[in-house]
């Protein structure tokens, strides 16, 4: 990447100098979200039966519709990140609303899910009523609402910056910059996504199969 | 019309968006924490000057040492040159007008005053007892102390250190001015941009590391802990993981520092400008390999160890090539002892006996008989103090007349500069024999056959709490009687002397352009 | 940053990452024993490029950008290899646990 502002012109080096920020900030929470990671791998290794056993109490059908959600949204996010590029400002809004719908429809299902584990008594320190694989299954959902939770409240951050986003395309302007934010955020969103894709099998996937 | 005449209200500085006068407000902020920390340290060195434990109880002590390691590394030496000096001069050094992300930066400063409140308020609360390495299971389960209020406020702070390394990032890639190439940067700036990366990439492991023990403490359900199922080695990978990186925070920027003033006041190019950097990038990234060093004798594998071991010898070694530079950088230099001059020798000293010191810990056998000795306190404190602090010390004095606009006192820099050396190493070096003899840290008593080494360590204590205080009044005094700076007043090298002192807030009059490599010195030059 | 990829390559992305949902959703209800965690990573691993590469427009990205997407990959492997360093070599001894008191 050219050394200084000189080298290229102002509009270019504005977005390159923003993406750059973005992917330095999600190589952050790369690593935050990554520490969780490590204590995931832990407690499976440790008891691998009892993480299998446990893993059963989440809802798969959700969790995959979820997913199938939040990986739509990220389709609608990218093709809004496109419209703004072509300076296509109605597209653009329409696709951000669509794409926070779609966040907002992920955190509907995370809370059903939520509503559903508490009644099931699963959730360790709170409300746990488990009789099986007691330890295995408290830790198995202390790293789940923990992730779970950790990312939805990243999620929610990103619907609630998507809609400011699209608020502030009323006027009928799109200037560089706003491409420039929607861009960014669109990274965000994307990451978000990622992030999840991730969490799904270390959750859900476990052991279907018994 | 410099950056301290655009407006006298306290409105105009709490809404600042000029990096100069955030890094003012970062030095007057972390100099209230220097002092709080200095407050716990002098109740402990008073404490210790008797064997018994008869100045304050030994939960009290607990408490104390836990202050005095919370506020000191987090709240001082993790800010202390990256956010003030760093944030003062990046901009300045690289030829541009403003960080990347201005309001970020003011951002960062107002997360680490809330940080820092905080802790105040949990201090205020009763304090907490843990030690600042906060172990599990006794910081989640039996610690009656305000574990999750004191981690909470440490979680709060590492926001404000991931805005900074941030913005220090971009701004380095992005602004640099025409010419400005990376090998032609000073190495100050080359130390920010590897701390930074630290900055970014170690701390947020640290924030989830704390999320977790809070939850855990909060609802008895976790991994830190085996009554839960869990493991407290764990707790500990996590959070050294952060927290042996971090103490290359402490110490890069303090290099990068002492590169700037030996060159200055030795009239001589840096001798291996290009090893220089590459050892601060070996430095930053060897830093991630060695953490399990802290966890010999905790129960970690022998293998494990012997892997971390090995690791912590290789990251000396850099380390040694940048004090092998900076010693042949002064062979046949033109040297001038001026007040950041001493400072930065001093560094170099001392830096050397810690570094050095680290080597002996890192050999798995003899840290078996020193760890958790005072030997292991005597050792950061050389690089930390003897070291960082030294070095940041030396940065305020040598940049002082451009950041203020005025020139202190040379002889009362150069005398606080031989008290604080005298007063160090009165303090720090029985504390090596101390540990070697078997003297144990965090407690607040001990065998009568210590006292003289420890009433030694009390009386360099108060030497040195004399030097620290010395430049608050001469310094100080400058702000208002000293003699005005020229734009350049050490005859120095680097952009940041081509503008007038104080800086106009812009910083430039007109966009600078570089086409040499930095540290055009000359020793044979007749010095004016 | 010039004209940005036509929408078929985004809808051709999308189309992959939900196929691969389907995928992964199918392979966990065989038995497929060590191999399962191994299917299901991979295939996530998968899907995360994908985003990374064509909605996060990493194919287009400067080689800086893409250093920077990787660089916490490089340190958390570098954090679970050394700790799990200390844990595949370790020996653990479960003892039992007694409460303290009141608690």
């Amino acid at each position: 990447m050219s050394a200084s502002v000189h080298a290229i012109d102002p509009r270019t080096w504005r977005s390159e100098t923003a993406s750059l920020a973005m992917w330095v900030f999600l190589a952050t929470e790369l690593m935050f979200f990554g520490a969780l990671f490590l204590a995931y791998l832990y407690v499976r290794s440790h008891d691998p039966g009892g993480v299998a056993a446990a893993s059963r109490h989440t809802h798969e059908w959700l969790g995959t519709l979820n997913t199938a959600i939040l990986l739509t949204s990220s389709f609608t996010m990218a093709l809004a990140v496109r419209g703004s590029q072509l300076g296509q400002r109605e597209s653009v809004r329409r696709f951000l609303w669509i794409t926070a719908a779609l966040g907002t429809a992920f955190l509907a299902v995370k809370g059903i899910e939520y509503a559903k584990e508490w009644d099931e008594g699963v959730v360790p320190g709170l409300h746990f009523t488990v009789a099986e694989h007691v330890r295995a299954t408290a830790l198995f959902f202390y790293l789940y609402f923990v992730a779970t939770g950790v990312h939805a409240v990243h999620l929610a951050i990103g619907v609630v910056t998507v809609l400011w986003q699209s608020w502030r395309l009323r006027a009928p302007a799109l200037p560089p910059w706003r491409v420039d934010e929607i861009d960014v955020t669109g990274l965000y969103w994307h990451f978000v996504d990622a992030i999840w894709v991730f969490l799904y099998p270390l959750f859900y996937l476990v052991d279907l199969h018994g | 019309m410099s950056y301290l005449s655009e407006g006298y209200t306290l409105r105009s500085w709490l809404t600042t968006r000029d990096h100069k006068r955030i890094a003012i407000l970062y030095a007057i902020a972390i100099t209230v924490f220097f002092f709080l920390g200095g407050a716990a340290a002098t109740l402990i060195r008073l404490e210790l000057a008797t064997p018994a434990g008869d100045l304050v109880s030994a939960d009290t002590y607990n408490k104390l040492f836990t202050l005095h390691g919370v506020v000191m590394v987090w709240f001082f030496l993790i800010p202390s040159i990256p956010a003030t000096l760093g944030n003062f001069l990046i901009p300045l050094m690289i030829g541009a007008r403003e960080v990347a992300f201005p309001r970020l930066n003011l951002m960062s400063w107002y997360i680490y005053v809330l940080g820092g409140l905080f802790t105040v308020g949990m201090l205020i609360a009763g304090g907490v007892d843990t030690g600042w390495t906060f172990y599990t299971p006794y910081s989640t389960m039996f610690s009656n102390t305000h574990v999750v209020w004191a981690v909470m406020g440490v979680f709060i702070v590492g926001f404000s250190s991931i805005l900074t390394g941030l913005n220090f990032i971009v701004t380095i890639h992005r602004m640099r001015a025409p010419g400005l190439t990376w090998f032609r940067l000073p190495l100050f700036v080359w130390a920010h941009y590897a701390t930074s990366l630290i900055l970014v990439l170690a701390t947020p492991v640290l924030a989830m590391t704390l999320v977790l023990l809070s939850v855990e403490r909060l609802l008895h359900v976790g991994i830190f802990d085996p009554a839960l199922g869990g493991d407290p080695l764990l707790f500990q990978h996590l959070f050294w993981f952060y927290s042996h990186p971090a103490v290359y925070i402490m110490v890069l920027p303090a290099m990068g520092v002492v590169s700037e003033i030996i060159t200055c006041f030795a009239r001589k190019r840096i001798f291996g400008y290009r090893f220089m950097c590459y050892a601060i990038l070996g430095i930053a990234g060897f830093g991630f390999l060695v953490w399990g060093h802290h966890m010999f004798v905790s129960g970690q594998s022998m293998y494990a160890g012997m892997a971390f071991s090995f690791l912590s010898f290789m990251v000396a070694v850099p380390s040694a090539i940048k004090v092998f530079n900076w010693t042949a950088t002064l062979y046949k230099g033109s040297i001038v002892f001026t007040a950041p001059m001493l400072y930065a020798l001093g560094f170099v000293g001392l830096f050397t006996v810690g570094g050095l010191t680290g080597l002996y810990l890192a050999a798995l056998a003899v840290d078996v008989h020193l760890t958790d000795t005072y030997f292991v306190i005597a050792h950061f404190h050389y690089i930390m103090v003897g070291g960082s602090v030294m070095a940041y010390l030396g940065g305020i004095h040598y940049w002082w007349p451009k950041i203020t606009g005025r020139l202190y006192n040379e002889a009362w820099g150069r005398m606080a500069a031989i008290v604080i050396f005298v007063g160090f190493n009165l303090t720090f070096f029985p504390q090596y024999l101390l540990g070697y003899l078997g003297m144990p840290r965090r407690y607040h008593e001990y065998p009568p056959e210590f006292q003289l080494l420890n009433v030694l360590s009390s009386a360099g204590a108060a030497v040195l709490a004399v030097g620290y205080l010395l430049p608050l009044l001469y310094l100080g005094w400058s702000l208002f009687l000293g003699q005005r700076a020229a734009p350049n007043p050490w005859d120095a090298r680097g952009l940041e002397w081509k503008t007038a002192s104080p800086p106009p807030k812009e910083n430039f009059v007109d966009e600078p352009t570089v086409d040499t490599v930095p540290y055009q010195y000359d020793p044979e030059a007749r010095v004016p | 940053m010039n004209s940005p990829a036509p929408v078929r390559i985004y809808t051709m992305t999308w189309v992959a990452l939900l196929a691969l949902l389907a995928t992964t959703f199918g392979l966990a209800h065989l038995d497929l024993g060590a191999m399962s965690p191994v299917a299901s990573l991979a295939i996530a691993t998968v899907k995360a490029v994908l985003v990374a590469v064509f909605f996060m427009h990493l194919r287009r990205a400067s080689a800086l950008v893409v250093l920077f997407a990787l660089v916490a990959i490089f340190g958390l492997a570098i954090l679970f290899t050394l700790s799990g360093a200390d844990y595949a070599t370790r020996e653990i001894h479960a003892a039992p646990w007694t409460a303290p008191e009141g608690h």
